[in-house]
């Protein structure tokens, strides 16, 4: 089971951040320090780029899904930075992928990249003035509050599986029938899930979200094709297996392959998960107030 | 055994730092020791990256830059970092294009410690 503690927690701490980024209009990088942590772009409050470990980026999502050729992108990307114009224009102006399809994936890279960050940990967040380069920047800039919502959504869907997306993903025996494909994209998973790939990792070889990744794993789960590994083995002095911690029976996995730990030991948790959220205040007197910036123009929402 | 220490730090340093898809460890003159690594060829991987760290350190050396710290290839699959182990090894880690780089040079010192532990 997901640690529903951490994840209320730090989708607590975004909302709170957010909620100062956007009265503050603010204009900067919010560093979130934890698992797997990131920095949020604002421009004026809203929300353009994210940047994480734990997702995707547009420029992995356009490629791993060959939606634009490696090819076409390195030109694109050796002429905007000559010219210095933005990416999403080159790529756009170079027909390699419309305006509207552009803008819906880099919506959707947010919304992934948010959810990913309000499922883990949130140690601290510090928020710095000032954008740096980005390459594929969400032009207008996202609601802050609906990228919260939306993580928050689907963190409730996802509340009922079993299977985190910190699991080590598994075919299950007999999957994989020689001459038989399943299609809708299962045929790609059961090949990826080798017992060496989590839900991200897969998500990431694919070139899709992460949430969506995870709904398919589940209810590939639920039909019996795949299974997850949710405990590691124990190992004593010598390298012998003594035996596996606590699991939900999901042990259908060949000895010898890698094994995560579901749950941080208590030792690791994070002081907000035991109430301390409310004490921490980030400096957003850093921040540069809107009407500063542009000689008092539209009031943020 | 060494070896299966040596696969669970690997292992962890995979739980630990989110996108490392693969570790290996091996000697200088491109044996592989201990892998886990996946589909990747380990006898290339090794001689390739024993290769590898022996041209960095030269580099480094001839830019009159001190001791090689890291080696690390960014392609547009993913990263590839090569650490020195001591005298006699060399640690590869793989990891996709979301790797996180920051953990990456916080966990790999102890990890490159640990093994050379290992390895002695």
């Amino acid at each position: 089971m997901t640690d529903v503690g951490a994840e209320e927690a730090a989708i607590g701490q975004l909302r709170e951040a957010f909620t100062v980024c956007v009265a503050a209009g603010t204009t900067g990088v919010l560093q979130v320090t934890g698992d797997p942590g990131g920095a949020i772009l604002f421009d004026r409050g809203h929300v353009i780029a994210v940047q994480t470990s734990g997702a995707p980026s547009p420029e992995v999502l356009l490629l791993r899904s060959k939606l634009v050729p490696e090819s076409e992108w390195n030109a694109a990307f050796a002429a905007a930075a000559a010219t210095g114009a933005p990416m999403s224009a080159e790529l756009i102006s170079r027909q390699l992928v419309g305006a509207g399809e552009l803008e819906a994936l880099l919506l959707a890279a947010l919304a992934d990249a948010v959810f990913v960050m309000a499922s883990g940990t949130v140690d601290e967040y510090r928020a710095e003035p000032g954008l740096p380069d980005c390459e594929l920047a969400l032009e207008p800039g996202a609601e802050a509050a609906w990228l919260v919502a939306e993580a928050s959504r689907r963190i409730r869907v996802l509340a009922a599986e079993t299977s985190g997306h910190d699991r080590w993903i598994v075919a299950a025996s007999g999957a994989v029938r020689p001459g038989v494909m399943l299609g809708g994209g299962q045929d790609e998973i059961l090949a990826l899930a080798d017992g060496r790939r989590t839900a991200r990792d897969i998500a990431f070889v694919l070139g899709r979200g992460v949430y969506a990744t995870m709904l398919q794993l589940d209810r590939m789960r639920q039909a019996g094709l795949l299974s997850t590994v949710s405990s590691r083995p124990v190992t004593d002095a010598d390298g012998g297996e003594r035996g596996r911690g606590a699991a939900g029976g999901e042990s259908d996995v060949a000895p010898g392959l890698p094994r995560r730990r579901q749950d941080r030991p208590s030792a690791l948790r994070r002081p907000w998960a035991q109430g301390r959220a409310s004490e921490l205040r980030p400096p957003f007197s850093l921040l540069r107030p809107r009407s500063a910036w542009d000689g008092g123009g539209d009031q943020a929402p | 055994m060494a070896d299966d220490k040596l696969l669970a730090e690997m292992q962890a340093l995979r739980e630990r730092i989110a996108g490392l898809t693969g570790a290996a460890v091996a000697s200088r003159d491109g044996l592989i020791i201990r892998e886990d690594i996946g589909d990747l060829d380990p006898d290339n991987m090794a001689a390739l990256t024993a290769t590898a760290l022996a041209i960095s350190q030269r580099l480094a050396s001839e830019a009159g830059q001190g001791s090689l710290r890291e080696t690390l290839t960014r392609n547009t699959g993913g990263y590839v970092a090569i650490y020195a182990v001591g005298t006699a090894a060399v640690l590869v880690l793989i990891g996709d294009e979301g790797l996180d780089i920051t953990r990456l040079h916080r966990e790999s010192r102890a990890a490159i410690d640990n093994i050379e532990a290992l390895l002695t």
